[in-house]
């Protein structure tokens, strides 16, 4: 059997996928990425070799594709690919009726919208700025003193929505801090954050050309309480995916190098 | 492919506005003017013992003072030229040709000016002003200010002879610039050019920054070497893209770009080799300022002209250059907060899409791009959609000749 595989160095986790020849996602790992990417790569690239009976190192891969901000520093890789390919790719062999994505990385928010062989038809990504990346969220989550995964839920049993109303992150910071200093209900500031995010998340997806079937990727897909507030603004029921939404960008990647591969 | 013989010596003069072929045409006796602007008619400033140097900020790193006198909100273009001129960047310059075309390069150039920052006793600012239209009327317009407020300023200050005969001469030098360097632009049509957008980029912005008559052999000599050169077999490049836009003079945003996979075939934008490298064609009939404002109204490809004909001719002049230079897609760029391409971006780049038909990225950016990590990004995904593009309709285009 040949295997092929993607590796994804984001900025805040570094995630790996192999495949089969079919396509079959066959191994898949997520970890907390390093300082340098190349040790990232090393470190969740030798995840998923040890999970695959056979295989010793990422030599042994038919094909390997490095995406993510640290795409070119994975070893071995025969070459990168953008994360906006990759994520779009992902989605459609995970889910073909998907036809736009809203993914929310470590430091920045794309939409994405997918062709019908699975290439990007079109995508808009925002700028330097953190605001509404997930590098934003962990700054909320400290202000309240959670846990990311306990905040997600916090806005869920909200009543009411408290406008964020800063952009910037550490400005937001500070409203954040101010508004629990006067004794606003939690879930109700957390609820104001979901939403200051999802509205920016309806931008991203309205420039990408995003119309229907839209899904989230990344790891703040993970967010329920994100969820729930982009299909309000977007007024759509996000698709869930089969398969973990942070790792459809190593996957895509290793469809890619299946793809490529199989054609040397 | 092997390197040119003076790409190195070029990106050196690139390195600072008082390059070696400045400091050189200075010691012998001519004057410097700075200008920022395509409505200044740069062959104006070439008149005699003139030269013109278009104003750049290379190395560009805080812009904290200017955006103290300017505020946070303004062209980043203008912000650096301020900063530059604080540092002491343009104490070389004899002089500034000004055109009241945006409002932001105004407050610049005033500030350069009420700040000191060049001490030479004959040093001016001059201004002029720009109309929203083309017509017969704002050329007189045009012409009248260019005698009034720069030939007869240049004059008075610097005692130049601003002569017809002597504007004359400077327009059969600036031809054979602009020959030079549009045969060095022609090479980017070929299927695998002996020549990278990167490389035009430094010829064309060497051509605006050095003396004409200094820089005007070096290129020859580059014209002659690029007919001979041979590129690799296999093109390196995965997708040809043409840029539209506003001011670029920065060479990161092409290297950029062509280390993400993209050949940059056309260059329409400020600084660019479109416009600005056309011939001026001169009859012996009408005054000859006349003649000059009006090719450079004509040609001029900037928002600032807001009249609807002049809207379409941007348009129709993306489409034309991308067919013209085999792009597969095009980049649509805005220097951040510049007002007029703030104001066509958002529009024009949906309207190449969707009623032109062409890949289209619309970007905006930092005057400086350094080693931005998003827009490597953004540029890959682009070049990556484009190859796809093309790759299948080869093979649509196989299917029925099969």
């Amino acid at each position: 059997m040949k295997y092929f595989g993607g590796c994804d160095v984001g900025s805040t986790y570094t995630k790996a996928v192999i495949v089969d020849e079919t396509g079959k996602m066959v191994a898949g790992t997520t970890v907390k990425s390093k300082i340098i990417a190349q040790e990232s790569a090393e470190i969740a690239m030798k995840e998923v070799i040890d999970q695959v009976e056979g295989l010793n190192s990422s030599k042994d891969l038919e094909y390997l594709i490095g995406t993510g901000y640290g795409r070119n520093k994975v070893p071995f890789a025969d070459e990168n690919i953008s994360e906006i390919s990759c994520h779009a790719m992902g989605v459609h062999v995970t889910n073909p009726s998907v036809k736009a994505i809203i993914d929310i990385g470590g430091q920045d928010v794309k939409g994405i919208s997918i062709d019908t062989d699975g290439t990007v038809k079109n995508f808009a990504m925002n700028d330097k700025c953190a605001a509404g990346t997930g590098r934003f969220f962990e700054a909320m989550a400290r202000s309240f003193e959670m846990s990311l995964e306990q905040f997600s839920n916090l806005s869920l049993s909200a009543k009411n929505v408290i406008p964020i109303t800063a952009q910037c992150t550490v400005f937001a910071e500070s409203e954040v801090i101010t508004l629990v200093g006067e004794g606003k209900p939690m879930d109700e500031i957390a609820a104001g954050i979901e939403m200051a995010v999802a509205k920016r998340c309806f931008v991203m997806s309205k420039k990408a050309g995003a119309t229907d079937s839209i899904t989230l990727t990344g790891g703040c897909a993970k967010n329920a309480g994100l969820k729930a507030a982009i299909e309000q603004v977007l007024k759509l029921k996000v698709v869930d995916l089969s398969i973990d939404p942070q790792l459809m960008g190593a996957l895509g990647a290793a469809e890619y190098a299946r793809q490529k591969g199989l054609a040397k | 492919m092997q390197d040119l013989k003076h790409l190195i010596k070029f990106e050196n003069l690139l390195d600072d506005a008082a390059n070696d072929l400045v400091k050189e045409a200075q010691a012998e006796g001519q004057y410097a003017i700075g200008y920022t602007c395509y409505h200044m008619p740069e062959v104006l400033l070439n008149v005699d013992n003139c030269f013109s140097t278009r104003m750049r900020a290379p190395r560009t790193g805080s812009i904290d003072i200017s955006t103290y006198y300017m505020s946070n909100y303004t062209c980043e273009f203008a912000r650096a030229l301020l900063e530059r001129g604080i540092e002491g960047g343009y104490e070389y310059l004899d002089g500034v040709a000004g055109v009241d075309a945006c409002s932001a390069m105004n407050r610049c150039y005033e500030h350069l000016e009420v700040l000191e920052c060049n001490k030479k006793p004959h040093f001016f600012v001059t201004h002029t002003d720009v109309p929203y239209k083309v017509e017969d009327y704002n050329v007189d317009q045009v012409a009248t200010q260019m005698r009034l407020r720069l030939l007869d300023v240049m004059h008075e200050k610097l005692g130049i002879d601003v002569s017809d005969e002597a504007i004359r001469k400077a327009v059969e030098e600036h031809n054979e610039l602009c020959r030079v360097v549009t045969e060095i632009g022609n090479f980017r049509k070929l299927e695998n050019p002996p020549i990278t957008g990167y490389e035009f980029h430094v010829i064309s912005l060497v051509s605006y920054c050095c003396p004409t008559a200094k820089i005007l052999p070096l290129l020859k000599e580059t014209l002659e070497e690029i007919k001979t050169r041979k590129p690799d077999p296999k093109p390196w490049f995965r997708a040809r893209v043409a840029i539209v836009g506003s001011e670029v003079d920065d060479l990161d945003l092409t290297r950029l770009l062509e280390e993400a996979g993209a050949m940059v075939v056309a260059d329409r934008y400020c600084y660019g080799s479109f416009p600005g490298r056309e011939e001026i064609r001169l009859n012996d009939d009408e005054d000859i300022v006349k003649q000059i404002a009006r090719h450079y109204m004509m040609t001029s490809e900037c928002p600032r002209y807001m009249a609807e004909e002049k809207i379409k001719q941007r348009r129709d002049t993306a489409d034309r250059l991308a067919k013209e230079y085999g792009a597969d897609g095009i980049i649509f760029e805005q220097m951040k907060y510049c007002d007029f391409w703030a104001f066509e971006r958002p529009l024009a780049s949906h309207i190449l899409t969707e009623e032109y038909g062409w890949p289209t990225l619309s970007i905006d950016r930092s005057y400086n791009v350094h080693n931005s990590g998003q827009l490597r990004t953004r540029f890959q995904a682009f070049v990556e959609a484009l190859e796809i593009k093309r790759i299948r309709r080869n093979a649509q285009e196989q299917e029925v000749v099969g």
